[in-house]
């Protein structure tokens, strides 16, 4: 796996801390994330957007998870080279830092809901947001699967290459048609075990009960409530300038370019 | 010939799952590797094999250092069955999976039909040529995974719990086959638990423990040997407890007998009791 | 008798009075299999069962072996329902569970009374720690969180997995994820706990603790016990019965002592424990053994009694 690719993923997987932001609930959080992910879209000059990024930065230190916006930053430096050469030739500089800015907002301000946000606590949440418990159920039988499929596409890759098996040599088509060795036994696995999965779970009463009970469940704090309500005021003044008043001109400053 | 010197293997970079392991296996031996579950057995034929490269020391098979060698070369030489044949089946039918192998080593097409007509006479599997191994029982496409590494014809085989999950035809018939292969020179290694097989068949017992080798020798002295075998989480077969038992009494005191396989432990008591 | 009253105090009211009700109807035996044959639909005209009659009492340690592809696991899952409800097929005859038939329960209904352990445990592990493993049954039957909380706290302790209570499937060994696998269908309190090979996947020293703590729930808990298992060496000492199956049917089905001793089971090809081979060995050549031994110290007490004998 290439460098930016493994930086990338690291930065939605979950670390436990102990900060205020991890002990928030997840639909706060999620809020959040789609709050700055409007915000960042309404916006298209530089100033506003900067103010926005700038804006998750301190959270980010308040999660204790600096190193991973460094990360993103890091994961995102071709790809915002790229969005920067191509819309300073063809539109302007402005423009450019523009969509690099907007583009990081949305990727950090959900990477900071998935850094900080257990998987479990997600389903909970969508089960209390009133999404089919099967929904929620699927998505996290299939992460907590993550790993056991890892393990054993790693097994099935040393099976085959003590056969002989040569994964990098080749061209391109040579190299995927290389991976049916591994995909097939994979899938029959997955299959096999899918059906095993199935039968456990109607031994232990899956699906049979309307109204299942929770061991654990989400419950909102004051925290919550006064984050919703003001990043609700804050989208909403937003949208009032935006699209109604019209911004004053010094945050529509634009570079010469 | 395997000779390993000093090898140490890491997986996280903090933990050393092989510990400095020095080992020399000669042509043509039979050796078995037994221990706890985590104690490196298949870390360490997994460098063998090459599929692991230890951070330190170097491993020579037949005077060569294999970490010049890449996985599929040294499969020319070693074959290594997979603990779940599962794991490498893949292909449409019996025959198309035995081919697999052969083909990634390059072997002419006369080499291959030559060696897939030879092995499927061997292992018996000429009804099952054109059905899929997806439909074929648990034992049988044990079977066919093992076809498929022994038609490379290697030097040295490996093999990873091979007895697990078999009955007692089963396990005849993989006795029989390793003798076959042992008749023509060939070096065999078994990693397992069960310690009943070992005890009966492989004359060279290796006991790891914490990633490392803590007993090495003939399995009529391992295999007695209580005190190097609790190290490793390992149960006396169960002729040895008998013996072990029988021993703390005086009648028994000179009772030494040390057969794995009831029948010659029978004759043995039997004298013995006759004596008495 | 079963004690059902103790672990359903704070449940409703309606739910006891059902409880009340199959009480009446238990029956004495509390497996009954009458006549059962079974094929899958995949394959109708093949048989996989044939006449199965079976018996079982409460209390029962039952090994059940034979040859791959006998039958076996098939039976089990006749027994708590899966067939006939998730596997379809032709099914004939009747399965009784604690007084139940199967054909007229739901899965849910007989999980019950019957809890069933697969082989490997890391496909019946399907949340992400240890306690939520344990609250899935009871969240599924709709049981109040505290209740709930009480019998998780309470598996632990029996179980002796307090320590890794939040812990994650894949980060436990071989051992622990059995036991998780198998406490997690204790919560239902389940009269029967059937087990597929639970020492499958465990090295000997695991595989020992595992049965020996599936003997303690026999002896201590009043669990009946159905196992499937090939170590039978190991497990003999703590069983009533073997019931030994080949090709769809039962062909031995009788108290350890006797069943242990019939040749049969040589001749189905399956690991008899060396001791009792040797004390064949001894037996077949004259030599006089009162007591069948079934474990190492057993067969070790017999032969230094004929060795005085013979002094």
């Amino acid at each position: 796996m290439s460098y930016t690719s493994a930086s990338l993923l690291d930065l939605f997987k979950f670390r436990r801390k102990n900060t205020p932001i991890h002990k928030l609930d997840p639909r706060t959080k999620l809020y959040y994330a789609i709050t700055i992910s409007i915000l960042s879209l309404i916006f298209s000059d530089i100033i506003p957007l900067g103010i926005i990024f700038l804006s998750i930065i301190p959270l980010f230190i308040i999660a204790k998870s600096f190193k991973f916006l460094l990360k993103t930053l890091q994961g995102l430096f071709f790809l915002v080279l790229i969005i920067l050469i191509i819309d300073t030739l063809f539109i302007s500089l402005s423009i450019a830092i523009s969509m690099s800015l907007r583009l990081f907002c949305l990727i950090s301000s959900f990477s900071l809901f998935f850094l900080t946000t257990h998987l479990d606590d997600f389903s909970q949440a969508l089960i209390q947001m009133h999404f089919p418990y099967s929904f929620a159920f699927a998505l996290s039988l299939s992460v907590r699967f993550i790993p056991t499929l890892g393990l054993e596409t790693k097994m099935i890759m040393d099976a085959q290459m003590s056969r002989g098996l040569e994964l990098q040599k080749g061209n391109l088509i040579k190299r995927i048609k290389k991976f049916i060795p591994i995909i097939i036994p994979m899938i029959v696995l997955s299959i096999r075990r899918a059906l095993l999965i199935a039968e456990s779970l109607e031994a232990r009463g899956f699906g049979i009960e309307k109204k299942r009970t929770y061991l654990y469940q989400l419950k909102l704090t004051w925290k919550d409530y006064l984050i919703t309500f003001i990043l609700t005021i804050i989208l909403s003044l937003s949208i009032y300038f935006v699209y109604f008043y019209g911004l004053p001109p010094i945050l529509t400053t634009k570079l010469p370019i | 010939m395997i000779e390993c010197y000093n090898i140490k293997y890491t997986y996280d970079g903090i933990n050393y799952a092989l510990d400095d392991i020095c080992l020399k296996i000669d042509n043509a031996e039979f050796v078995g590797i037994i221990g706890e579950n985590g104690a490196g057995k298949t870390t360490l034929a997994k460098c063998i094999n090459g599929l692991l490269r230890p951070q330190y020391g170097k491993i020579l098979i037949d005077g060569e250092d294999i970490s010049k060698f890449s996985v599929a070369q040294i499969a020319k030489k070693i074959g290594f069955v997979f603990q779940n044949s599962d794991h490498q089946i893949f292909e449409q039918t019996v025959e198309d999976e035995i081919k697999f192998g052969l083909k990634n080593l390059k072997f002419s097409p006369e080499e291959i039909e030559e060696r897939l007509e030879n092995i499927i006479k061997k292992l018996d599997l000429e009804k099952y040529r054109n059905i899929s191994p997806f439909e074929l029982s648990g034992g049988e496409r044990k079977r066919v995974a093992l076809a498929s590494i022994l038609c490379l014809d290697p030097e040295i085989l490996i093999l990873d719990e091979p007895t697990l999950g078999q009955d007692m035809k089963q396990k005849e018939y993989l006795v029989k086959l390793i003798e076959n292969l042992r008749k023509k020179g060939k070096t065999i290694i078994i990693i397992t638990h069960d310690i009943e097989f070992a005890a009966e068949y492989i004359p060279r017992i290796i006991v790891m423990a914490k990633g490392k080798i803590i007993a090495d020798g003939p399995r009529e002295i391992i295999t007695q040997n209580n005190f190097i075998l609790e190290k490793s989480s390992v149960i006396l077969p169960q002729l040895a407890q008998l013996t072990k038992i029988l021993k703390s009494y005086n009648i028994f005191k000179s009772f030494n007998c040390n057969f794995a396989d009831v029948h010659n432990y029978y004759y043995e008591l039997k004298k013995y009791l006759k004596k008495k | 008798m079963i004690n059902y009253t103790s672990n359903f105090k704070n449940i409703n009211v309606n739910y006891k009075l059902k409880i009340k009700q199959d009480h009446c109807e238990f029956m004495v035996k509390i497996i009954k299999i009458e006549n059962l044959n079974f094929a899958y639909s995949s394959n109708p005209e093949n048989f996989v069962l044939k006449n199965i009659n079976l018996e079982i009492d409460e209390g029962e340690f039952v090994i059940l072996c034979g040859p791959t592809g006998c039958g076996k696991t098939t039976l089990i899952e006749c027994i708590n329902g899966l067939i006939p409800h998730f596997h379809s097929g032709v099914f004939v005859g009747n399965v009784i569970v604690a007084g139940k038939n199967t054909r007229e329960y739901p899965v849910y209904e007989m999980s019950k009374h019957v809890g069933l352990v697969f082989q490997n445990p890391e496909n019946q592990l399907i949340s992400m720690n240890v306690e939520k493993e344990l609250s899935f049954a009871l969240e599924n039957f709709g049981y109040n969180p505290i209740e709930i909380r009480k019998k998780v706290d309470e598996i632990l302790k029996i179980m002796d997995i307090e320590n890794i209570r939040y812990s994650a499937p894949y980060d436990l060994s071989g051992g622990q994820q059995q036991r998780v696998a198998i406490a997690s269908i204790l919560t239902l309190d389940p009269d029967i706990i059937i087990l597929d090979e639970p020492t499958s996947n465990l090295d000997p020293m695991g595989a020992i603790k595992i049965l020996e703590l599936i003997n303690q729930l026999n002896k201590e808990q009043g669990k009946t016990i159905i196992l499937i298992e090939h170590r039978l060496e190991i497990v003999l000492k703590y069983s009533t019965r073997i019931i030994a199956m080949n090709n769809g049917q039962i062909i031995l089905n009788d108290e350890t002592k006797k069943a242990i001793s019939n040749d049969i089971l040589e001749d189905l090809g399956l690991r008899i424990p060396k001791i009792i081979k040797l004390y064949k060995l001894l037996k077949r050549d004259g030599f006089y053994i009162e007591n069948i031994p079934l474990t190492i110290e057993d067969l070790a007490h017999e032969i230094l009694k004929l060795a005085e004998y013979h002094d």
